[in-house]
């Protein structure tokens, strides 16, 4: 009964991963498409030797954490929002998927020009309402280009948590509230002992996810900086990108696509855990 | 043996019958990969013309996504390496060394000495389409050359003209900054090598080993770094500014001067009328100078099975008035003599700075580093450098380490 989940499990997952294994280990370059020498561990030790291996490994916990983290927080807040009872609520609740249901490359092509320092509308706001001086080059400049393409997929991902942390809330018994508030407890008291509690596997389901799709996503930086100015926002997974499709190095991708599932390795086993646990 | 004969003498008779001549006369279909960059340019009205005068010949071409470049390369190399790939394409310079590396490319020699419309291609563009190993696998199909765009009424307020060197040109960028104006609309994103070589090998500096860390190269380096980071006369966007903000911050007068090539003349005249000018990137003081060659060629790939009609396609378009007509969907420059001398698509003084500019134009080496030297390693030493997070010569070992280590 098992046999065709377990070979078509084989086919998209295992293959794909055993086939990068294999390059990872060689000498696979696209425009010498005769010669792919094996090369042992060579590829990892370029990687792990190469700075810019480090510096976007750096990015790239910044921008998981600080990403993960305010689509968490305005999520939730939509959420608890959205959880009462107000008029157009059904409208309210439609529109919060729009930013989810657009593509990638849209959402980076819109914040990259609300962002531009010649013709983005977010300069124009800030200097004409007085909080900006001058106009700010945000995606030319290494102090600003991370936080501009934080903001960005923080509006493209806060309601995924909106909508799964609004599914949590209204499974949690309304009598428990009524309880509590019987019992003395204020809206606090009933946040932290009801709501917290009843949302708490939600949560961590949905953080785990979350942390997995934007460790690996990489398509809304290539749209907005290409991973610059510099070496700014290169995060690893566009590192990788960039070493294979740009550079033809398809080897040395592998290497560093495999060490990124090595890093990611603890939260996916995490994941799994808590799925076999539920 | 007799009966072996016998049997070899039928079959060339057969062979030879009528009943065989319609699979010998069967239309031969070659496919050719291209791009524009106007994505409603076609090219139907050139191959209508062409199967018209060649019946055996049917041209399948096929639009190419572009992707900055990468997404056509990549898709070609993969096409190629999986055997199912165009019998020919339109090619860069920069993917010349990868294509060699692969054996791709079939060499063109014996056929482009036996063409009439050799003679119609200059010299130069011979010499610029020639490989490291002396032949010719690219056919001439167009060109730009890089040059300065200038806007004559901003200089004339502050008494400077178009430079012609590069204390000239500091002078009139310095000239022309001021507030929400800037003198030079400096490319450091993506694309931008082509606006920084006529900088860095403006004083006689070659890209050959050695070249990007001598004194002259560096020096000049330093003084297009400085651009931005000392003298301030680029907009502060300046380090990731790619086609779309130099040519948008140009037209909207933020800056007075920028590198570019013809392709968008008629839309700066469209803008700006008489105000607006071009000339040859500035020189060294010894009139030294490199302009950059952006190249547009056919190659026949090496897997074609039908190489000679897909030369007689891509040697039909390089021939005087087809030649014109495909550069007017491209948008480019005739590589034809005969074409340029009655060229009325762009205004006769874009013309005349490109044309100029050709006897000190030059193209990056033919490596197979290139691409990805153009694509990665050249934006982020360079945006960096502009940043001050690396020093300007730091920029320059790298790229010497990427090309010659």
């Amino acid at each position: 009964m098992l046999a065709p989940a377990m070979a078509a499990a084989a086919i998209l997952v295992l293959l794909p991963v055993l086939d990068t294994l294999w390059m990872s280990l060689h000498d696979v370059v696209l425009f010498r498409p005769r010669s792919r020498p094996f090369i042992g561990l060579e590829n990892y030790t370029i990687a792990l030797t190469d700075p810019v291996f480090w510096e976007s490994l750096g990015n790239s916990l910044v921008w998981v954490i600080c990403a993960v983290s305010l689509q968490f927080a305005l999520g939730f807040t939509a959420a608890l929002l959205l959880n009462r009872s107000f008029a157009w609520r059904g409208i309210a609740r439609a529109l919060i998927v729009v930013p989810w249901a657009l593509p990638s490359v849209i959402i980076g092509l819109i914040w990259t020009w609300m962002l531009d320092f010649n013709l983005g509308v977010l300069n124009e706001i800030g200097v004409r309402l007085g909080i900006l001086s001058a106009s700010v080059p945000w995606l030319a400049q290494s102090s600003t280009a991370m936080g501009g393409v934080i903001v960005a997929i923080v509006w493209q991902g806060f309601p995924f948590f909106a909508v799964t942390l609004l599914a949590g809330l209204q499974a949690i018994p309304g009598e428990l509230y009524e309880a509590a508030s019987i019992d003395g407890a204020g809206p606090w008291g009933r946040f932290r002992h009801i709501t917290l509690p009843g949302l708490a596997g939600v949560i961590a389901t949905a953080l785990l996810l979350r942390m997995i799709w934007v460790a690996n996503s990489l398509d809304l930086i290539l749209v907005m900086t290409g991973g610059g100015p510099g070496t700014a926002t290169q995060t690893l997974p566009l590192h990788a990108f960039l070493t294979a499709w740009s550079g033809g190095n398809y080897g040395q991708g592998s290497a560093l696509a495999v060490l990124l599932t090595l890093l990611l390795l603890g939260v996916v086993i995490t994941y799994i855990w808590r799925s076999r646990e539920r | 043996m007799k009966r072996r004969t016998l049997l070899t003498g039928a079959a060339a008779t057969l062979a030879a019958t009528p009943l065989a001549r319609p699979h010998a006369q069967k239309p031969v279909t070659i496919s050719w990969w291209y791009h524009f960059d106007d994505p409603k340019a076609t090219p139907d009205e050139l191959v209508a013309a062409f199967e018209k005068d060649n019946p055996g010949i049917k041209i399948e071409p096929e639009n190419i996504p572009w992707g900055g470049g990468g997404d056509y390369d990549n898709r070609m190399y993969t096409s190629l390496i999986a055997g199912d790939g165009p019998d020919t394409a339109m090619v860069k310079f920069n993917n010349l060394a990868r294509l060699m590396e692969m054996d791709a490319l079939t060499p063109l020699d014996k056929w482009i000495d036996a063409w009439p419309g050799k003679s119609d291609i200059s010299a130069d563009l011979w010499r610029l389409h020639t490989a490291p190993d002396g032949k010719r696998y690219y056919m001439p199909l167009q060109y730009v050359v890089m040059y300065l765009y200038v806007r004559l009424d901003l200089l004339a307020k502050v008494n400077q003209k178009p430079p012609t060197n590069f204390d000239e040109f500091l002078a009139a960028a310095k000239a022309t900054t001021a507030g929400e104006q800037w003198g030079f609309g400096l490319r450091g994103g993506s694309g931008g090598h082509d606006s920084w070589m006529p900088f860095a090998f403006g004083t006689g500096a070659k890209p050959v080993k050695g070249g990007f860390v001598s004194p002259a190269a560096l020096s000049q380096n330093r003084y297009f770094i400085d651009l931005h980071r000392v003298h301030k006369v680029c907009p502060p966007s300046a380090p990731t500014d790619a086609f779309l903000q130099i040519i948008n911050n140009m037209k909207a007068g933020r800056t007075a001067m920028t590198v570019h090539h013809i392709s968008t003349a008629n839309d700066m005249v469209a803008t700006f009328g008489d105000a607006i000018t071009a000339v040859p990137v500035p020189r060294g003081p010894n009139g030294t100078g490199w302009a950059t060659f952006g190249d547009g060629s056919n190659a026949v790939f090496s897997a074609s099975k039908n190489p000679e009609a897909a030369w007689r396609w891509i040697s039909w378009l390089s021939t005087g008035p087809n030649n014109v007509l495909y550069n007017k969907a491209a948008g480019q420059m005739t590589v034809t003599t005969s074409g340029a001398a009655h060229w009325t698509l762009h205004p006769k003084r874009f013309v005349d700075a490109t044309v100029q500019s050709l006897p000190i134009a030059g193209v990056l080496p033919n490596l197979p580093q290139t691409a990805d030297f153009t694509r990665v390693v050249w934006p982020q030493n360079t945006q960096k450098a502009l940043l001050g997070q690396i020093q300007p010569d730091d920029m320059m070992q790298a790229f010497e380490k990427l090309f010659f280590s």
